[in-house]
């Protein structure tokens, strides 16, 4: 994104308001999930504190999302869960974009041989639906944080692979690609400069829809005990402990279930002015 | 004599598959300065045969030797080696550039990838070099390829190409996507470019109207195969081979005076890999006889210099042209 | 004198207040072959597109005038004008795998074009056949899906199409630019043919300066969306009076050195 100073900033997102609904949106939340500690009302609450006197209360001044079923301050907890179910979404995808992207381009961009044995791998992933896979791996590593993230990113690969190895082939015929192989440049240099770059575009805007598919992923593990326990404020969690008093205490499952749709609704909008940003062809607004 | 050749291709033959898109094509190319034109309509194989000498294709038969030496079996840093001696510039310079990359970052790369690039700021200098000899304004480096026009992206792609001093240049097409204006400058370009680097190049081209003045010898391909080679000025002005008179008369001239009647071939160019018994020219050809439906013509020598691959190429070369018949009309009004 | 067939007045084509083509005069008759020259941005392909009335959709706005047979074209509802395009002004173009839909056999796209201009099955078959002899291809062609033909067999078609409708002008968008060169001579041969036999008004637009002036009676030369200059082909060529003019063609490649 080079060619925007600063000073063009401002006129690039008023031309521009999804990515900066979006990037407004996203930013508020790192840094939410940044100063946690120091905006969270009752920060005992987002631990594991419990006041079982207090249960089941409706949103009110000092209680701005209301209580949990054991008490906990719910605004508490989901501005903690900033630092929760976005993290894991974050490692989730930074683990299947490297390696999915990294196979993707090397079966597109060689064909033969490396892309039959490469693509006949990731189809043996994409087999499997995603939830069940992870639930797989879950159940033979231990129950926390980090096992859930690699559960999920295992499961999640294959998908980029795919994306990125029609994209990567397509690329890997252009005729600027071939211009590259007659002047002589080295194989790993076409990858990392040419084809790389040319192919990822799509990954980018999925990975933006992605983020709602992870978190929700994350929650349904965390609800069968595989991911994140009680009493760690995840989202998914929060949401899945709170179904059965959906139609009387609705705000269990409303704000953390806000939560996620605003989180994900955000990387949409910013992966969508990505792509176009990306895009060098695209007249920028400077 | 045959120091005098740089590059030598015997015999070669290329296949896609079944189909046969070169089938025996020879040509010499001598030591620079040198032009040497290689036309033909699309099937002719002419652009896979510019693919061929630069080891982008496989060749499926036949020999090409550059300075004497066996290029076909280049491997790993003898095949980089001849990858900084013959270069190639492609017909579709849209295309042929990156369009993410800057176009100072493009030629770069080539430095940098070749070794040839100086230390931190030295390799915006020789980009810059590379951007005003190819006549661009060494301010464009910061540009990327869509906000160039057609001919200014086709000069980076040249100056592009002479980033690693080739000795060989391959211009596949280099100006039939262009304006004739920004035609003229590219074809001015090559001339300098020749005469200040004692360059030779292969200019692959199916508009005879850009050969003279630029390539010394041409070569006419029809359906993969040599329909006749020889010094430019004399091939056009007495052509040996019926395909060679149908091409030339073809060319449209602004001239009215150059004008001269027009020989309409029936049919359409055929797709490679459907070649016809006996000589492939045979089922179009205004002088076909029976021994060219039934024979593939050899390619042999009608006169000093030149071969014609036709069975009547003695005759076509004295004056014998196709009969009045209603497939040929004059082109004056 | 044969009749004027397509009067141009004051045309203009602007997109978002910038003009991209005006042409002040010009005039195509009955029998006469009238060139646009230009290079790319010259305005002449958004001339055509003007004359079509097909220019709103790309997004410009257009003023002026265009009369075929005196009726006025700039203006009329889409309704009229979908009566007259194909039917009265038949259109070619530079890519002509474009103009044919890759998933029809050529002659379904023939023959349901011809019905829609109100002709009867019996009727369009019969015409879309003596079209097809009129361009040297076999009516046989028509069973073919256009992947199936070559880029000069997909042109005559579209010309095929043209006299099967019987049009009165045709309007030719670097028809023969995208095809080999020995190919391209057919095609405009075939011109010359409609031309001479049928009496049609057609206006080529090339950016081939020897195309043009070999095939056209007339020419006028585009530059940045104005007409610099215009008149007999003839004349403009060997005696140009605007400096443009001069400049094209002193680089145009002459076969003859």
């Amino acid at each position: 994104m080079s060619g925007i100073g600063v000073s063009g900033s401002g006129r690039f997102l008023r031309a521009n308001p999804l990515i900066a609904t979006g990037g407004v949106i996203a930013l508020l939340i790192v840094l939410i999930a940044v100063f946690a500690p120091l905006v969270i009302p009752y920060p005992a609450d987002a631990g594991a504190a419990t006041h079982p006197e207090m249960a089941l209360q409706a949103p009110s001044a000092q209680h701005l999302f209301g209580t949990d079923q054991v008490g906990r301050d719910l605004f508490s907890r989901v501005l903690a869960g900033a630092r929760v179910s976005p993290v894991v979404a974050l490692f989730v995808l930074l683990i299947s974009c490297a390696v999915g992207i990294s196979l993707g381009v090397l079966a597109g961009y060689f064909g033969g041989i490396t892309d039959e044995v490469i693509m006949r791998i990731t189809d043996i992933f994409l087999a499997f639906p995603p939830l069940l896979l992870a639930l797989a791996f879950a159940t033979v590593l231990p129950a926390n944080l980090t096992s859930l993230t690699i559960a999920i990113a295992i499961s999640w690969w294959p998908w980029y692979t795919r994306l990125v190895r029609g994209q990567a082939a397509s690329v890997a015929g252009r005729p600027y690609v071939e211009a590259c192989r007659a002047l002589g440049i080295p194989s790993w240099r076409i990858l990392l400069r040419h084809v790389l770059p040319n192919s990822i575009t799509p990954v980018i805007v999925q990975v933006s829809l992605d983020v709602g598919g992870v978190i929700l992923t994350a929650s349904a593990l965390s609800f069968l005990g595989l991911g994140a326990q009680d009493p760690t404020p995840d989202w998914g969690l929060m949401v899945a402990e709170g179904q059965n008093y959906f139609t009387t205490q609705w705000w269990l499952v409303t704000f953390p279930g806000l939560a996620i749709l605003v989180t994900a609704l955000a990387f949409n909008l910013l992966g969508d002015g990505l792509r176009d940003v990306l895009d060098p062809r695209r007249v920028l607004i400077r | 004599m045959a120091d005098d050749i740089l590059l030598d291709v015997r015999d070669l033959q290329v296949s896609f598959g079944p189909v046969r898109a070169v089938d025996g094509v020879s040509l010499a190319i001598s030591r620079g300065p040198f032009g040497i034109a290689l036309v033909g309509e699309s099937g002719s194989g002419k652009t896979t045969v510019g693919r061929a000498i630069l080891r982008l294709v496989p060749a499926s038969a036949g020999t090409i030797a550059f300075d004497g030496q066996d290029v076909l079996g280049l491997r790993g840093p003898r095949l980089r080696a001849y990858r900084r001696a013959a270069q190639i510039v492609f017909q579709d310079a849209d295309n042929s550039l990156d369009p993410r990359m800057r176009v100072g970052a493009t030629i770069g790369e080539v430095l940098i990838a070749h070794g040839l690039a100086g230390r931190g700021a030295r390799v915006a200098t020789q980009v810059a070099a590379l951007l005003s000899e190819a006549a661009l304004d060494p301010a464009l480096a910061s540009r990327y390829p869509h906000q160039l026009s057609g001919g200014q992206r086709q000069r980076v792609a040249i100056a592009r190409a002479l980033t690693v001093s080739p000795r060989l240049l391959v211009l596949d097409e280099p100006t039939s996507a262009l304006d004739v204006t920004a035609q003229a400058r590219i074809l001015a370009l090559i001339r300098r470019l020749r005469d200040e680097r004692q360059l030779a190049y292969l200019l692959i081209t199916h508009n005879l109207a850009i050969i003279p003045g630029l390539c010394e010898q041409t070569v006419v391909l029809y359906l993969g195969r040599v329909a006749e080679s020889g010094p430019t000025s004399e091939l056009l002005t007495r052509p040996a081979h019926p395909y060679t008179l149908a091409l030339r008369s073809a060319v449209p001239e602004v001239d009215a005076a150059a004008r001269r009647s027009r020989i309409i071939l029936p049919g359409d160019t055929p797709r490679a890999g459907s070649t016809p018994p006996g000589c492939p020219f045979h089922p179009r050809c205004p002088l076909a006889i029976d021994v060219c439906r039934t024979t593939v013509p050899p390619l042999q020598a009608v006169a000093p210099g030149r071969q014609a691959a036709c069975h009547r190429a003695a005759d076509v070369l004295s004056g014998l042209r196709p009969p009045g018949a209603p497939a040929q009309l004059a082109g004056e009004p | 004198m044969s009749p004027i067939k397509l009067e141009i007045r004051d045309l203009r084509v602007s997109f978002a207040g910038h003009p991209v083509a005006s042409v002040p005069e010009l005039n195509v008759n009955g029998g006469e072959i009238v060139g646009l020259a230009g290079e790319s941005g010259s305005g002449k392909s958004m001339t055509i597109l003007a004359v079509l009335g097909l220019a709103g959709t790309a997004g410009a706005a257009v003023t002026g005038s265009v009369r075929l047979d005196g009726q006025e074209l700039i203006g009329l509802s889409d309704a009229r004008l979908r009566a007259i395009r194909g039917r009265r002004i038949a259109a070619i173009f530079q890519s002509p795998a474009l103009a044919f839909n890759p998933v029809f056999r050529v002659g379904a796209i023939v023959s349901r074009t011809l019905r829609q201009h109100g002709l009867s099955a019996a009727e369009a078959a019969a015409r879309a056949d003596a079209g097809m002899r009129s361009v040297l291809l076999a009516p046989e062609l028509l069973h073919r899906y256009p992947a199936q033909l070559s880029g000069g067999q997909l042109q005559r078609v579209a010309i095929a199409l043209a006299l099967a409708l019987r049009a009165e002008v045709l309007l030719a968008d670097e028809p023969t630019s995208a095809l080999d060169v020995t190919v391209q001579a057919e095609v405009l041969e075939l011109l010359r043919e409609l031309r001479d036999s049928r009496g049609m008004a057609v206006l080529f637009v090339s950016h081939d300066l020897a195309v043009i002036a070999e095939l056209c009676d007339r020419v006028a030369i585009m530059r940045a969306g104005q007409v610099v200059e215009q008149g007999p082909t003839g004349q403009v060529i060997a005696a140009p009076r605007h400096d443009y003019t001069r400049e094209l063609l002193a680089a145009v490649p002459r076969l003859r050195e």
